[in-house]
């Protein structure tokens, strides 16, 4: 019959195109994944330093699902175009199983994202971070001096973090000489404080009065969503493409 | 007798100016008292700062010379101490200078252990109250009245930072509540069909009548038969056994 042809011609139409779809959001998150993965912001360091990289974990399943949604949706394209209960069987389970994959790596971005508080770093910062760095604790003092110079900013609220919690830098270097370290005052060509008692005093111009937290959450928090919200709408595309898959093979006859 | 110092009114005073290390753990910086000693001051006297914690500056004396000064190194033991000696003139009226003066910035008076006096860090958060002293050849010619007690930080262990965040965000429950739902229809729809095909084909094995409805079949199409002529053979009639002829 002529009208259920053109239904079936139209279910394979919407299916190809949601296929399509698929595919090219697959290579998209594939591409924003390996870009987190490798961030120029350098960041890493205090991540791992936190025990809280699994947004670094949720990245790489990222890249993976995004690869796999890929070549899934070629599959899928061939079987609904051959009408092949074969293919579209094993399309449908392994589309599954990467929707699974996809639906952990959400959760866990989410979820991790949400736990980057400014106290996480502060209390990070103030229990590893020495001047000279030793060894354990050379990639975090590093990180931040780094942050703080190119951010120009100081500790994660400011540089008061280093006057009401005491530290390891305290430790090693007084408060009267150090009310924070050097690498908050505002540092001339040579790297030197442009003057130094009006750092230690905190005369506004020559220290770094903004906290850190901005510039570090900001690039965290864009990936971190970036890979749950984006991924978050693939998958519920997916699922409606999934849905028509299943109910298209269910029609297929023998 | 030596005359009594003269007390002047000025208060000394933390600046009130936004600075944010005005006063730290073991330093505090003081406004620097302008136009306060002129009238009494020469050009050979020196104004110094006495520093003694709270409870201990009614039983303050002033040093009767110079020599009698308590050092930096005595506070533990006399409760009180003197420092950052300035020329009267730094003082004057017409002087220029920056505005504050900060308590406690030598460190090396207290790692070397001078006896002579010198601006060391303070060793606990006091609290403290500090008085001008202007001292002449022959002792204290003026002085100004103790300031109000002066509170240092005291600063807390980083273990008291719980680092856990305050709520979970609604987006985390938005994203998991969502996505188990899909899942879980998922899940659901695909059992269901694997279900119901297993179920269809088990059933129909054993009833065997609907086993041809899914599978299509072509009908050989077979004609009735047409009634065939007799072959020629011995016909039996009541007039007796005859070869009849075929037609």
């Amino acid at each position: 019959m002529a009208k259920s042809d053109d239904c079936v011609h139209i279910l394979q139409g919407l299916l190809v195109f949601g296929n399509v779809i698929i595919g090219m959001c697959g290579i998209a998150l594939t591409a924003e994944c390996i870009y987190f993965v490798s961030s120029p912001h350098g960041l890493y360091p205090l991540l791992k330093a936190t025990e809280n990289s699994d947004i670094y974990a949720a990245a790489w399943i990222g890249i993976f699902v995004g690869l796999a949604l890929f070549a899934l949706s070629i599959l899928g394209i061939i079987g609904v175009i051959k009408a092949s209960r074969s293919l579209l069987l094993v399309y449908i389970i392994l589309m599954l199983i990467t929707f699974a994959f996809e639906m952990a790596s959400c959760i866990t971005a989410a979820t991790h994202q949400d736990s980057l508080t400014p106290e996480l770093f502060l209390k990070q910062m103030l229990e590893r971070y020495q001047e000279p760095a030793n060894n354990s604790d050379n990639e975090v003092t590093k990180t931040w001096n780094e942050l703080m110079l190119q951010n120009h900013c100081c500790g994660v609220l400011g540089p008061s973090d280093w006057q009401e919690y005491t530290s390891a830098f305290r430790l090693t270097h007084s408060d009267a000489d150090y009310p924070w370290p050097r690498t908050c005052c505002v540092l001339d060509a040579r790297g030197l404080p442009v003057n130094l008692d009006g750092c230690k005093l905190g005369v506004p111009g020559y220290y770094n009065s903004n906290g850190c937290y901005d510039a570090i959450s900001g690039p965290v928090n864009t990936h971190a969503w970036g890979v749950a919200w984006f991924g978050f709408a693939i998958l519920c595309w997916t699922f409606c493409v999934l849905l028509g898959t299943m109910f298209y093979w269910s029609g297929i006859e023998y | 007798l030596p005359t009594p110092p003269a007390r002047l009114p000025y208060v000394p005073h933390v600046p009130p100016m936004a600075l944010l290390g005005k006063v730290t753990a073991t330093t505090f910086t003081l406004e620097r008292p302008h136009c306060v000693f002129d009238g009494h001051a020469d050009a050979s006297d020196a104004v110094w700062l006495a520093v003694a914690f709270a409870n201990a500056s009614a039983a303050f004396r002033n040093p009767l010379s110079r020599a009698d000064v308590p050092p930096y190194q005595q506070l533990p033991t006399a409760r009180s101490y003197m420092t950052l000696e300035t020329a009267a003139a730094a003082y004057s009226c017409s002087a220029p200078s920056p505005p504050v003066l900060r308590v406690g910035g030598d460190t090396a008076c207290r790692d070397q252990a001078r006896q002579d006096p010198c601006n060391g860090p303070l060793p606990s958060p006091g609290p403290y109250r500090v008085k001008f002293l202007l001292m002449g050849c022959r002792g204290p010619k003026a002085e100004t009245r103790w300031s109000e007690p002066i509170l240092l930080r005291r600063a807390v262990s980083p273990s008291a930072i719980d680092p856990a965040p305050t709520r979970r965000g609604t987006a985390v429950v938005v994203i998991a509540s969502i996505l188990a739902s899909l899942g879980a229809v998922l899940a659901t729809a695909v059992l269901g069909a694997l279900g119901a095909k297993v179920w269809g084909s088990l059933c129909h094995r054993d009833l065997g009548t609907d086993a041809f409805t899914h599978r299509s079949y072509r009908t050989h199409h077979i004609p009735p038969a047409l009634p065939q002529p007799l072959p020629p053979s011995c016909g039996c009639r009541p007039q007796g056994c005859a070869t009849l002829p075929s037609n």
